[in-house]
């Protein structure tokens, strides 16, 4: 499983690549530094249902996860190096648990650091605030990353077809139909949040925690099945 | 190999009465056994109905360019799904069942690698990957193998093709694979490589491995193989040893365009011999001969033109592509 870790690591740290991650992660420190800074300050609601709902769940984390964790494996199709893998005697599993880790890691950290930074500068220094949302953040990108390896086993437009998942689904639907935020990753990343610091995020009408936790595992576990899967009953190029 | 589903053919191995369950020539379970398998894609037919052994020794497998060898080659090694068919591999399937590339070896026809890592990084990557035990002394082996040891420490990327290719070949080795399957290996590689290469495959074979080859060009294939799969439009079109593969090309007619500053006088000449089967002359002045002996006739014409004291300006085979060979072999 390491060598197929350190393997993706190294073909998923493009310059490029790492350079558009970190101007992503920077907007909504950059954002939440000059609304702050404004003469009027917005509600603790209003500050989480565009900056981090709309902004970091919503599109930031979703788009950055897609740049790494869709080419995870679409890469290796693209230049059909992915039969040195599958021509191993490794079960199928281990071929996607490191990639799929691989992706979280590099993925993870601007995230991550981002969501620290942005709950920090919003509530001026409030512990529990901002570990809810860098851990919620987490989550997301852990979530995100499990969709989009798939995405990019299961189709050639893995970015483009990721695109348009984050602007209609996350973007548009969950945001006006009740019931598709049970399956939205933006919803589940904003009820664990709210789960875990209920006295900041109180009100709103979210997922229970448990409920989200709950939900978030079989998302998690469905998308690594579902990637083993196509793994073993594809033809690899 | 022991059976075929190739069309008839005098004096190469045919084996569609033969029984499907047989063992090989020799006694001995086939490494590879081919039932019946057909791959189609919508509605195009990339491998159809082909059935075939394979038994240890070199085996080339045959065919010109988008005649399904690839198709055939990923279905065996499992990359690729039959349509319809069974393939086994020692006995066992071959497709989703990871265990087995424990005993054998693959080298596609692409030449994708990991252009980042050194040789040697990526010999011992796919020694990790396959569960190599001592994997330095593996590794060490298979690049000495292939003779790139003051390579081994540059980027890939570095590499020219047939240092590539030799590099993977060191890769597809480095667990020591009973069965080795080689897509188009000789692709790109120059004449001093191939020689090389083809040394290699020689060594592997003594070593009683079981080597499948695939190439669209006869003379590499001759100089390999001891058995041969000929494929042509997806089917199986003759299996057998090469000679009698190559016995039955001899007979193949063959048009011969021959220009010289006499041709009626040529054409009368030319077709008293017995080589010869008809000649035409074309509307340019140019004589087409028709022979079943084009050995015989490259010998006879030279001598037959000096003393008619006709001067030969140019002599060509009008039909000796590949795909005429393997066109004309379908046809019989």
């Amino acid at each position: 499983m390491g060598a197929i870790y350190l393997l993706t690591l190294r073909q998923l740290t493009g310059r490029w690549r790492l350079l558009i991650l970190t101007v992503l992660a920077a907007l909504p420190v950059i954002i939440t530094a000059l609304v702050v800074r404004s003469p009027e300050a917005p509600s603790v609601s209003d500050f989480e249902s565009f900056v981090f709902s709309t902004l970091l769940a919503g599109s930031i984390s979703p788009l950055v996860v897609l740049a790494i964790a869709a080419a995870a494996f679409a890469n290796e199709i693209e230049d059909r190096t992915l039969a040195n893998l599958t021509l191993s005697p490794l079960p199928r599993s281990r071929i996607v648990v490191p990639k799929l880790l691989a992706a979280i890691t590099i993925a993870g950290p601007p995230v991550a650091i981002s969501a620290l930074l942005t709950g920090h500068l919003a509530f001026l220094g409030d512990v529990r605030a901002t570990l809810a949302v860098t851990a919620s953040a987490l989550v997301g990108v852990a979530l995100y990353s499990a969709a989009f390896t798939w995405l990019g086993l299961v189709s050639s437009q893995a970015i483009g077809i990721g695109l348009l998942y984050i602007v209609l689904w996350e973007g548009f639907f969950s945001g006006f139909v009740d019931g598709v935020r049970l399956l939205s990753i933006r919803h589940y990343s904003i009820a664990l949040m709210h789960g875990l610091d209920p006295r900041r995020f109180a009100g709103g009408h979210h997922l229970g925690f448990g409920v989200t936790i709950a939900l978030s595992a079989i998302v998690f576990c469905g998308f690594v099945w579902l990637s083993v899967r196509r793994l073993r009953r594809m033809d690899v190029p | 190999m022991s059976r075929s589903t190739a069309p008839p053919m005098s004096g190469v191995t045919r084996s569609a009465a033969s029984d499907p369950r047989t063992t090989s020539a020799s006694g001995l379970a086939p490494v590879i056994r081919v039932d019946g398998v057909s791959r189609w894609f919508g509605s195009v037919v990339a491998v159809s109905d082909v059935t075939f052994d394979v038994s240890p020794g070199i085996t080339g497998l045959l065919g010109p360019n988008g005649a399904g060898k690839t198709t055939l080659l990923r279905m065996i090694t499992g990359l690729a799904a039959v349509s319809s068919g069974t393939i086994t591999v020692f006995g066992e399937p071959v497709r989703d069942n990871p265990p087995l590339y424990r005993r054998i070896g693959v080298m596609s026809e692409h030449e994708a690698v990991y252009g980042f890592l050194t040789g040697r990084d990526f010999v011992r990557m796919m020694g990790r990957l396959r569960g190599v035990e001592d994997l330095d002394a593996a590794v060490d082996r298979a690049i000495d193998f292939v003779d790139l040891a003051d390579a081994q420490h540059r980027p890939m990327k570095t590499y020219s093709r047939g240092m590539r290719q030799r590099m993977r070949l060191a890769a597809t080795l480095v667990h020591d694979p009973e069965l080795l399957i080689l897509d188009e290996p000789l692709n790109g590689a120059d004449p001093r490589q191939r020689v090389h290469f083809q040394s290699l495959l020689r060594k592997l074979a003594a070593e009683g491995r079981t080597i499948v080859i695939s190439s669209h060009i006869l003379e590499e294939v001759e100089l390999l193989a001891d058995t041969v799969l000929l494929i042509v439009n997806g089917k199986l079109a003759a299996s057998g040893g090469f000679r009698a593969i190559r016995a039955a090309l001899d007979e193949r007619p063959y048009h011969v365009r021959v220009v010289c500053d006499a041709p009626r006088e040529l054409a009368s000449a030319v077709v008293m011999l017995d080589s010869v089967d008809a000649v035409n002359i074309d509307p340019d002045g140019a004589i087409v001969v028709l022979s079943r002996n084009v050995r015989d006739l490259q010998i006879e014409l030279p001598r037959l033109a000096q003393a008619a004291a006709i001067r030969l300006r140019r002599v060509e085979p009008l039909d000796d592509s590949l795909e005429s060979v393997f066109g004309y072999l379908v046809e019989r």
